[in-house]
């Protein structure tokens, strides 16, 4: 091969490599775009809270709130927020909706005991409607979806900004006594 | 690719596809290299002239983001609002991060890979001479874009360089100035990646195979990949902020169903490989000079292969420890905490094979070397302070603090720069073929690790008490080590005008002629003529020589 002809397969190997290092880069392009429906499905498939527009309404002030669960230690039950943040909205309603989980074979009796953080929120969240508000009594294994409604007062300062309403069952006293037979 | 026939044109090797087809009115029918004056590096298609181009605009990139530096600092020095209003001050911060990374750190190991590549190579030039001219000319614009931002209505972005929605979707036209120098950096770095893999792949010297290679060759072939992979992702990112800010998009935006965490989780999977892109170079080149002043081969040349080849893989995986604040699921954090803590593995690798290169070598100390062993004290510090802001916990503490400010000036400006000093203290005398006064250059490399540390380590300080980094004013009981910051900044600066004084000084003939081999060192830059000739390796260096070379590197 001459000297000419090897500078020509040279350029020519040269070019073909260019070319597909540029697809890839192309393709690169493509990968940043993809990443947005990924990000959605991936929040979504690992329940992780991503950025709503119903918080983001810049027209009316916006409360987050964020429902956290607990239960108290030893006890066999199972407390789930369906939807565990939400937006709240000055004089507007909330309803938010539990599942409760007796997860022993015997009947369980709790109660929920609801807090606030920050503590003052507890002031413009006014329960309407709570599981809180009676001892419950479940039959065992049983699953029952419990709800919370809550007015948010029109007087909602908007530099609260987030609102934490956490329960933690609790067991009833009774409970012991059913489950010691002696009684 | 030409669209004329020119039979006259001296086909230069790398002058692919042969006539100018730029058609100017004048005529300079005979090669680049009878180009002179300004049309020389206009239409420069030379290695070399691009390369020192590269060169001469990160230096002038540096200055100017120094300056911003040493804005932020005289800021600093005491609490309240001494210089600037609060809005300048970040525009600062935010210029001078945009600045030196894309504008100082990248284009000068893209410039460095320009000029040396092909003459370690035993190439005749870069694999696309006119490309390489266009790569380069998208800089000084990209640059003047940033420049003419500050001067807008609402002036520059300021949102930091990372350019965090939602703040960079409120900006006024300053961020769509810098979106568009960007985009401009992004296409030069692409373009300037796909040359280089190409030179690198397909024109090395016979019998130089790719495990043969100088490891300078090998940190800018795989930088180069990650490039290629990369700076195409921020520019999608950019691209969604550009269209989120005028054409209606909700990407980034909650009310429209975006979600700004989403632009970090882009940005930083840019972002992670992008530290790396400015890493690897300088643990290239630190791997050329420490054998040199060592007097030994370099210590483990597969292992500093494959650990080079692992840290980039692993780059990918690790981004979003730089979101361990913005409320990731518990595994997530772990999962990214603990791959950050391996990357650790191969990056000491190369710190234990740089040293046990030096065990027993009969060392001396000129400038490079003494910049390379710098670099190796300093950038592991960085390192390990990497390694505590790699514990989700620790970060969560430290996010935003000085302390990660501290943290990636130990790597970017201990490392980074100053692998890029000690490449040019070695390499200037092949350049300019004069040798640069030792006094001066150890002068410069004394100062600078002085005031470098002067200048960065309080600011580990500053961020353990919790100091937030890019504000202008600060509590009272951060004001010591801010002082002392500043005032070691300052002089860091003015230490590095002492550099510039260095280089021209040995461009006008330093202390005399230098060797074609200064160093005795065994790879093929070397075997030129200094200063390197317009063209070299024109016909490829034969087996022999290059075998020579190979095995005074104990590679083969």
């Amino acid at each position: 091969m001459t000297a000419a002809t090897l500078a020509l397969t040279q350029q020519r190997a040269n070019r073909r490599l260019a070319i597909k290092l540029a697809v890839v880069a192309a393709l690169m392009v493509g990968f940043a775009y993809g990443m947005v429906p990924f990000y959605n499905v991936f929040c979504e498939a690992l329940g992780v809270d991503r950025a709503r527009p119903e918080l983001a309404d810049t027209h009316a002030a916006a409360m987050r709130v964020e429902f956290d669960s607990n239960v108290s230690a030893g006890l066999p039950a199972r407390l789930t927020a369906l939807e565990p943040v939400v937006a709240g909205r000055a004089g507007g309603l909330i309803k938010a909706k539990f599942r409760l989980e007796n997860l022993s074979d015997a009947p369980l009796g709790i109660r929920a005991v609801p807090s606030y953080a920050p503590e003052r929120a507890g002031r413009f969240l006014q329960k309407l409607e709570c599981f809180c508000f009676n001892a419950l009594t479940l039959a065992p294994r049983e699953t029952r979806e419990v709800t919370v409604v809550l007015l948010v007062e029109s007087d909602m300062p908007q530099e609260l900004g987030a609102v934490t309403l956490s329960y933690t069952l609790y067991p009833l006293e009774e409970n012991a006594h059913q489950e010691h037979p002696a009684t | 690719m030409s669209t004329t026939a020119n039979p006259t044109i001296d086909l230069g090797p790398g002058a692919h596809g042969g006539a100018d087809h730029h058609d100017h009115a004048h005529d300079h029918d005979h090669g680049h290299h009878t180009l002179t004056g300004w049309r020389r590096w206009v239409y420069a298609t030379n290695h070399k002239d691009i390369g020192t181009l590269y060169l001469w605009f990160s230096f002038s990139m540096f200055i100017t983001g120094g300056l911003m530096a040493l804005g932020i600092r005289a800021e600093l020095f005491t609490p309240g609002l001494q210089f600037w209003q609060p809005e300048f001050f970040n525009q600062l911060t935010t210029l001078h991060g945009v600045i030196m990374v894309f504008g100082a750190i990248m284009p000068a190991f893209t410039g460095l890979a320009n000029w040396m590549l092909p003459l370690m190579l035993g190439a005749p030039d870069m694999a696309f001479a006119r490309m390489n001219n266009w790569s380069f000319w998208l800089l000084p614009p990209a640059a003047a874009l940033l420049i003419i931002s500050l001067f807008v209505p609402g002036g520059a972005a300021a949102g930091g360089w990372t350019l965090y929605p939602p703040l960079s979707l409120q900006f006024g036209m300053g961020m769509d100035l810098a979106i568009f120098a960007i985009h401009l950096l992004g296409i030069s770095s692409i373009m300037g990646s796909i040359n280089i893999i190409t030179t690198i792949l397909n024109m090395r010297a016979p019998g130089m195979t790719l495990m043969k290679m100088p490891m300078f060759a090998w940190t800018a072939l795989i930088t180069n990949y990650l490039l290629v992979a990369v700076a195409p992702v921020l520019a999608g990112a950019v691209t969604m902020l550009l269209t989120d800010r005028h054409f209606g998009t909700h990407f980034f935006k909650a009310v429209g169903g975006g979600d700004p965490v989403l632009f970090q989780h882009i940005f930083w999977f840019f972002g992670h490989p992008e530290v790396y892109i400015m890493a690897l170079p300088a643990f290239g080149v630190v791997s050329q000079i420490i054998p040199t002043f060592a007097r030994k081969p370099l210590f483990g040349y597969h292992s500093m292969v494959y650990a080079t080849a692992s840290i980039a893989i692993l780059s990918f995986m690790v981004w979003a420890h730089h979101m361990f604040s913005v409320g990731m699921p518990a595994t997530a954090q772990l999962f990214f905490m603990f791959m950050t803590m391996l990357i650790a593995v191969p990056t000491g690798v190369k710190v234990f094979n740089w040293i046990a290169t030096m065990w027993q070598g009969s060392m001396s100390f000129e400038t490079p070397m003494l910049f390379a062993v710098g670099f190796v004290c300093l950038f592991t510090v960085g390192g390990f302070s990497g390694l505590v802001l790699s514990i989700a916990p620790v970060d969560t503490q430290m996010h935003d603090t000085y302390y990660v400010v501290a943290h990636f000036h130990y790597v970017l400006v201990a490392g980074a720069l100053f692998s890029l000093f000690g490449a040019v203290y070695y390499w200037l005398p092949k350049w300019t073929g004069n040798m640069y006064s030792e006094r001066a250059g150890k002068f410069h490399f004394w100062w600078s690790m002085v005031w470098f540390n002067v200048t960065f380590f309080p600011m580990h300080f500053l961020g353990l008490a919790g100091m937030p980094r890019r504000i202008p004013d600060y509590p009272l009981q951060f004001t010591d080590f801010n002082a002392i910051a500043t005032v070691g900044a300052f002089c860091f600066g003015l230490g590095q005008l002492f550099f510039l004084y260095n280089v021209i000084h040995t461009i006008r003939g330093g202390v005399g002629k230098a060797p074609a081999n200064p160093w005795d060192s065994p790879t093929l830059e070397w075997e030129v003529p200094s200063p390197a000739p317009h063209h070299t390796w024109e016909t490829p260096p034969d087996e022999a020589l290059v075998k020579k070379g190979l095995v005074a590197q104990a590679l083969e």
